[in-house]
């Protein structure tokens, strides 16, 4: 109400003359629209996309937080970061960890969600609820729970199973082949409702005719599902895979920051946690910056590929 | 007319059962143990539940632990970004959807990128940024980043609503001589009224869960704590022997707003989180 006024007061001067009367209103119409986006792309470049340039200038220095640019290093930082053993470590562990949510994140969600088709809408609406509980509790405190089954002590769930079972506690966390596992447990738990929620309706939006036809000419069970859900199926399945592949890093960073910080001695480390760590752990800002630019070297080919995707489904869907 | 048999429904009935239950486990454990004695934690492990509950545990988190202040600051926070974020997509969808303009297709491209950079990749500058003004462990320093951050996803969403709008009913209102604010004001978001709230939903639910962005910006001052990083500074806190109960107490108390919401709206935020499926 109050901005129309504005638009009113301000428009009022103008129509004094005709002749400017019809070319002011002729250059606000046409300012318009960037006027009604103004607010939003300030509000994106300052914290998205000035970061971004900022990154890159700084992934050029030494630093700290308090003093970010105190050196001019050159390609000094990548050429540290690139040579470490610490960092080839968390590559490998990002790979493991993509590995893990490909399984969980995407195989699960998609084979629980092809059981569905078996079921009726409300037993699915219940699953579908139940399921995505997950993703809206806050993460870092449904972490300690898991906390508390991985204790390494015999106290903890998980230790208290395998004593029923005769067999001696593990550490779990504090192991180093079995704490990236732990985590990628974690994270996934967290993921597959909503992968679920989202591989169902992919599913439904398949036409059922189709499905029905299929199974009146003889096709069940697996051929029905290998020849014809499948194939119907694959776009979203593809989604699927991409956005496990771009969100699953994310996904581990907050049990990470919980529960292992990266250890013990980096097995649980990976090269979005390593930015965090390198920034705000142990104040090398330089470092973390060059490690923010190979990040998104190396996921600038599926950002581009996901960005497609969506294109195509603004641009293109109803 | 379906494609189900009675055999495959029963067995896809136990797997899907079974995997729900698996699910939940965790949450049930964390009630569970909040209604624990201390000295119950670790005598009945396998069991989430207990025969002489309390409620001790949340005595103990509301004496010690200055909840309240905790609370505000999380409903401060997620009501700040919730109300920044639709004042600034709304009008952002609103020119995306109806208008004609040059750049259109980089501008939309531009909003669409960012949000698939990686959030960990700007806490560095943000963070540089927001001590330049002085801003670190203060409300606005939490809200402000995070009106840019993530708000291509509520331009996006409400763009793919606003485009299935009836142009009739725009051309009616253009015709009547109805500017383009009072189009979108009396026409456009009342007839999407159910699109912005679960937006709303959506992104009150997601700001009230974040924990890395407000532990780095205002975990420096209990006074600036949210409910997941106060929860977090007492899990690490090494003060006090066995705290599981108290502390699944305090998760419990975080974790209730969020799921008291979807409980009540959760058609609504299921929708949303499939129609926006661009980014955990």
């Amino acid at each position: 109400m109050e901005a129309q006024h504005e638009i009113q007061i301000a428009a009022a001067p103008v129509s004094l003359r005709a002749e400017t009367h019809a070319a002011g209103r002729g250059r606000l119409r046409r300012l318009t629209p960037y006027l009604y986006l103004a607010p939003a792309l300030i509000a994106i470049g300052v914290f998205v996309y000035l970061p971004l340039v900022r990154t890159v200038q700084l992934s050029f220095y030494q630093g700290n937080l308090l003093n970010p640019m105190r050196l001019y290093v050159g390609l000094g930082n990548y050429q540290e970061v690139l040579a470490s053993p610490i960092f080839h470590n968390t590559l490998l562990n990002s790979v493991i960890y993509l590995a893990f949510s490909l399984v969980g994140s995407v195989l699960v969600p998609v084979s629980l969600a092809f059981l569905t088709l078996q079921l009726t809408d409300r037993e699915v609406d219940f699953y579908q609820s139940v399921l995505f509980v997950p993703t809206v509790v806050a993460f870092n405190v449904v972490v300690l729970i898991w906390a508390f089954f991985f204790l390494p002590t015999g106290g903890g769930l998980f230790n208290s199973l395998l004593g029923l079972f005769g067999q001696p506690p593990n550490a779990w966390l504090k192991d180093p082949l079995w704490a990236l596992p732990s985590i990628a447990l974690i994270a996934n738990w967290k993921l597959m409702g909503f992968h679920f929620l989202l591989a169902v309706a992919g599913l439904k939006a398949i036409p059922k005719e189709y499905l029905e036809a299929a199974y009146v000419d003889g096709a069940h069970g697996w051929s029905l599902l290998r020849h014809i859900v499948l194939p119907l199926f694959a776009p979203t399945g593809l989604f699927l895979v991409i956005i496990t592949l771009i969100t699953s890093l994310d996904a581990v960073f907050t049990p990470i920051r919980v529960l292992t910080e990266g250890g013990p001695n980096n097995a649980t480390n990976n090269i979005m946690y390593a930015v965090y760590s390198e920034g705000f752990r142990f104040f090398r800002v330089g470092h973390a910056a060059a490690i923010s630019m190979i990040l998104i070297g190396l996921f600038g080919g599926l950002i581009y590929w996901q960005y497609r995707l969506l294109d195509r489904r603004v641009n293109y869907d109803r | 007319m379906t494609v189900r048999d009675a055999r495959a429904a029963w067995t896809s009935r136990l797997v899907l059962l079974f995997a729900t239950l698996l699910v939940a486990v965790p949450l049930i454990y964390q009630l569970g143990m909040s209604f624990k004695q201390p000295g119950e934690i670790f005598v009945n492990v396998l069991s989430p539940v207990t025969l002489n509950p309390t409620l001790n545990n949340y005595a103990v988190v509301i004496q010690t632990v200055p909840i309240l202040t905790y609370l505000r600051n999380s409903a401060a926070f997620s009501l700040g970004v919730t109300v920044g974020q639709l004042l600034l997509a709304v009008p952002a969808a609103y020119a995306f959807s109806f208008f004609d303009f040059r750049f259109k297709n980089l501008l939309l491209a531009l909003v669409l990128i960012s949000l698939m950079v990686p959030f960990v990749v700007t806490y560095v500058p943000n963070y540089l940024l927001l001590a330049q003004f002085r801003l670190i462990n203060t409300l606005p320093g939490l809200i402000l980043p995070m009106l840019g951050v993530s708000l291509g996803f509520g331009v996006f969403l409400l763009r793919q609503h606003f485009m299935s709008f009836q142009r009739e009913v725009m051309e009616a209102a253009m015709i009547d001589g109805a500017s383009s604010w009072q189009i979108l004001t009396r026409v456009v978001a009342p007839a999407n009224v159910s699109a912005i709230s679960a937006l709303a939903v959506y992104i009150l639910i997601n700001t009230w869960n974040q924990f890395i962005w407000p532990l780095l910006i205002g975990g420096g001052r209990p006074e600036a704590y949210t409910l997941t990083v106060g929860v977090q500074m007492y899990f690490t806190n090494p003060e006090g022997g066995n705290r599981w109960g108290s502390l699944m107490a305090a998760s419990v108390l975080t974790s209730l707003p969020t799921i008291v919401i979807y409980l009540f709206m959760r058609k609504g935020i299921l929708r949303t989180f499939t129609e926006g499926a661009v980014k955990g």
